[in-house]
């Protein structure tokens, strides 16, 4: 286990995902990395059934093959604190046996899926995002192994995504770990920087949560289902730190 | 190939039984005072005895949610081990069959571990503290059996200090109980045969809660 970023990829105007995967897929080969497996990471949001004066809460409830064993649950109380658990796979069932306080939006399900390269130290995996059957975007996900705290590693992953995605990659730390908040003594939200911290795999979770999350927003913003999301490189999906798409070469 | 989600991976251990999800038990008490007869019989009996039984001292808290539909709250137990760094043990149990034809109490049961932040995610669920209390005591091992002797102690709220609490009664319980996959009705036998063992030590019962009903 190491560092890992995740980091959307814009479609370029006109091309079909299943095109771009395999693109990148080749030019990994290419480089020299191996082919090594699938992987699918997977998220079910639950709702508690509205109550008389409680806000909604939400349990996000994510599965990675990274970690077979593992369900990584996130609830959001709806007043803006979160607590994360990792536990047994089982804790799947024991959540069905909460169906009357907490219903799944199955509509919402949503996935990353696809194939899972190994490259030395890094291991990655090039997912394609999709909603109830409908394509909603690529994320790429990159671990550098030897490492677990990304200030060490950051400068290689990004040479590393830049190398191959073709790129150009910003130099500060990706969002996810500039951004998070933690809860000081004095229980006050509290701005903290995680980018010196010791990575977990917790951490993967909350970043695939956090695009899911973006993944879905963009359906509620235009309008339904219906849209097979082909285009999604809208505003709410282009993530400040790629600049610009240079897939020109290969 | 195309890799399996995590819910179809359970719902093919469900459907295939190797999950393990029915726990058979059988419970009864010792005196303090013979206690160390029954550990002696027990370390001449089962599998550890080189190694001298398992000790554990474990707090167990219950947590209950009330649901919309149903009278009864669903109950979950989250246990800790005191003293030594572990993953918490969640717990859901079933409501316990007591069927005249079975040896043993049969109920349904699911195990997790998980990471300590368990309690504070329960409580942001809905869940509220039902009870708790510390067991302490020793765990031993027969094949799959599984057989504990425990002192139940009593938390007095606001002092966390063990030596503050005390004891609930001047007895041991003592539990035999097997974790196993639906469909194994064998292993109710297997147990009657050891608790047999036990006697007169210890009279290992199937306990029926409902009529212990009342109690507080």
């Amino acid at each position: 286990m190491g560092v890992t970023v995740l980091q959307p990829y814009p479609l370029p105007e006109g091309k079909s995902g299943a095109h771009i995967i395999d693109h990148l897929g080749k030019r990994l080969l290419s480089l020299g990395a191996t082919h090594a497996g699938q992987f699918l990471v997977d998220c079910e949001t639950f709702i508690s059934t509205p109550q008389h004066g409680t806000p909604t809460r939400a349990v996000h409830v994510l599965h990675d093959s990274e970690f077979p064993a593992s369900t990584f649950s996130i609830i959001d109380n709806g007043t803006g604190k979160q607590v994360a658990l990792v536990a047994d796979a089982i804790f799947d069932l024991l959540m069905l046996k909460m169906t009357s306080t907490f219903t799944s939006k199955k509509q919402t399900k949503i996935e990353s899926r696809g194939a899972r390269f190994e490259y030395g130290d890094f291991v990655i995996k090039l997912g394609s995002v999709t909603m109830m059957e409908h394509f909603k975007g690529i994320l790429i996900e990159i671990e550098y192994r030897p490492c677990i705290t990304l200030s060490y590693c950051w400068e290689m992953i990004r040479e590393m995504l830049q190398g191959f995605l073709g790129i150009n990659v910003a130099k500060e730390y990706p969002t996810y770990f500039t951004t998070q908040t933690i809860m000081n003594a004095m229980g006050q939200q509290q701005l903290h920087a995680k980018q010196n911290d010791l990575y977990e795999p917790m951490d993967t979770v909350k970043q695939y949560l956090e695009h899911f999350t973006n993944y879905r927003k963009h359906v509620q913003l235009h309008g339904g289902l219906g849209s097979s999301g082909l285009s999604v490189n809208g505003p709410v999906l282009m993530p400040s730190t790629v600049v610009g798409v240079g897939m020109g070469r290969s | 190939m195309a890799i399996s989600s995590a819910r179809e991976s359970l719902s093919l251990a469900l459907n295939n039984r190797f999950l393990p999800n029915l726990e058979y038990l059988l419970q009864g008490s010792i005196l303090d005072t013979a206690v160390e007869h029954l550990m002696h019989r027990l370390k001449g009996l089962c599998d550890n005895v080189d190694t001298s039984p398992e000790r554990f001292h474990d707090l167990e808290v219950c947590m209950s949610l009330r649901q919309p539909t149903s009278p009864q709250p669903l109950l979950l137990r989250v246990r800790r081990a005191l003293g030594q760094d572990a993953p918490f043990q969640m717990r859901y149990l079933g409501q316990p069959e007591v069927d005249m034809r079975r040896p043993t109490l049969v109920r349904s049961c699911m195990d997790c571990a998980c990471t300590n932040g368990i309690l504070d995610f329960l409580t942001e669920m809905g869940f509220r503290l039902e009870f708790e209390y510390i067991a302490k005591g020793y765990m031993f091992r027969k094949g799959r059996m599984k057989i504990t002797v425990s002192k139940l102690i009593k938390i007095v709220p606001g002092k966390q200090q063990d030596m503050a609490n005390e004891p609930i009664s001047q007895s041991y319980i003592v539990e035999l109980s097997v974790v196993a996959p639906t469909g194994q009705e064998n292993v109710g036998e297997e147990m009657r045969v050891f608790a047999e063992q036990l006697k007169p030590l210890v009279q290992l019962e199937k306990i029926d809660y409902k009529r212990l009903g009342n109690l507080p």
